[in-house]
């Protein structure tokens, strides 16, 4: 289901890509932004989406259920994350990181109860993020045009194909579940409450203070991608612009 | 989800990079780039937990102290990106009032939410002759979670003979990085406008220093 919603979710980009009909502008082009109108339309969608679909779920997610469920919500997404985190450790030949992933798994999944209480990072085993965006950019590929996705954000072809990969190996979908819809419903459902809920203020204070959201949404994508391709190591001086 | 929780601690220590919101750990500085961040982060904390001062005088000390620490002409040149070249220098002037008004009120707004925390200097790279870039880590007290402690870089050079600092960068986000990016991308939606720029960051400083 993930993947079939990644696809299609892919597939809608480029469709919607594909029916810009100006030309891309030379500040655009510069940018490395050729989608940049389309990409404006699509953010503006999504922003209807969470005005009026997101956000008013969240705050009966956040009314109904304490912080101490909440978080337990959070624990338990993303201790079922850990198993692709895991590959995409080892994809990028991160052995030490790979192995952290899964000793947080095993410790999470049996005395955290099933991932709902995080003991690891109380024994020192902090958690990380990984995808397969990130180990195709470790790998060398490049991240390709700026896209916004319908539903999902900002992202690039790599990332996007990325997501796909990701759903594709992810071992929870082949659980011989009865009712799999259901429970890769559930999953996507509490994902967004969870993620929504935690970025609720972060998104409000960079739509306040920016002189142009989209630009500024564009530069942090870019920046903090980066970062987590490098696992946080630090860019490369020369990478810098002058001044 | 870690791209939104990383998020979240870049809009709320921009301030810590040049207030310096804390004790820091004195350390040895093994450069002049080094020795430079790390005192004046001396300086900042001093201003910042004075409080015999008004909130008023506190926030006219920090000022002062931000704009003498940094280099602002060069930063609000570098954030206009292609269009400083067709801009009049009428425009520009105005457009660096403008920014340097921005840029305090923006960092301002936030320094309070980050007291108590340490930034120590870890470590330094030179990029040119006269362009270092000065790692620290945002170590804050209180904070139990086990993730290691927020990276806070600044870039600094040396501008006739005088360091300074031109941006800096948390968890790996350059923000006059990011203020290019947004104001080349505004200035493109109005074709070119820079009045409509000044404008604009005229009201978002309005709106920062009235909370």
């Amino acid at each position: 289901m993930r993947a079939v919603k990644a696809l299609i979710f892919g597939g809608c980009s480029l469709a919607l890509a594909a029916c810009a009909s100006a030309p891309p502008s030379p500040e655009a082009l510069a940018a490395n932004d050729p989608y940049e109108v389309t990409n404006r339309q699509t953010l503006l969608f999504n922003g209807k989406i969470d005005r009026y679909v997101v956000i008013p779920t969240v705050g009966i997610y956040f009314l109904l259920v304490a912080p101490g469920g909440r978080r337990g919500v959070h624990n338990f997404l993303g201790n079922l994350s850990l198993p692709t985190i895991f590959v995409n450790d080892l994809l990028q030949g991160e052995v030490t990181r790979g192995s952290q992933s899964a000793a947080r798994f095993l410790i999470n999944s049996s005395l955290g109860l099933a991932g709902f209480f995080d003991p690891a990072r109380k024994m020192g085993i902090p958690g990380h993020g990984e995808d397969f965006g990130q180990t195709m950019a470790v790998w060398g590929a490049g991240e390709g045009s700026y896209l916004i996705l319908p539903f999902l954000g900002p992202s690039n072809p790599r990332d996007a194909a990325g997501l796909a990969i990701d759903a594709a190996i992810d071992p929870t979908n082949f659980i011989p579940l009865k009712e799999h819809l259901w429970w890769s419903a559930g999953r996507e459902y509490f994902t967004v409450l969870d993620l929504r809920g935690q970025t609720y203020q972060t998104i409000q204070g960079i739509q306040r203070s920016s002189v142009d959201y989209y630009g500024s949404l564009r530069s942090l994508y870019r920046q903090l991608r980066n970062t987590e391709i490098r696992n946080g190591r630090p860019a490369a001086a020369q990478d810098l612009p002058d001044f | 989800m870690t791209i939104k929780v990383t998020l979240r601690h870049v809009l709320f220590a921009l301030a810590v990079a040049f207030a310096g919101l804390a004790s820091a750990a004195p350390a040895e500085a093994a450069t002049p780039a080094e020795a430079f961040v790390q005192d004046n982060i001396h300086v900042g904390l001093d201003i910042l937990n004075n409080k015999s001062l008004s909130t008023d005088a506190r926030r006219t000390q920090f000022a002062n102290f931000l704009l003498s620490l940094t280099d602002m002409k060069r930063i609000a040149d570098f954030t206009l990106g292609q269009y400083r070249r067709g801009a009049s220098p009428a425009d520009l002037a105005a457009f660096d009032a403008a920014f340097q008004n921005y840029a305090v009120a923006v960092y301002q707004s936030y320094f309070a939410k980050y007291a108590g925390q340490t930034l120590k200097v870890t470590n330094s790279q030179a990029r040119t002759q006269d362009d270092f870039i000065v790692a620290t880590a945002l170590i804050d007290p209180n904070d139990h979670s086990g993730q290691a402690p927020l990276e806070v870089d600044f870039r600094v050079r040396t501008d006739s003979g005088k360091l300074v600092v031109t941006d800096f960068s948390v968890a790996g986000i350059w923000l006059a990085l990011e203020e290019r990016d947004q104001f080349t991308s505004f200035l493109g939606q109005n074709g070119g406008n820079i009045h409509s720029l000044i404008s604009h960051l005229s009201d978002l400083a309005k709106q920062y220093r009235n909370g």
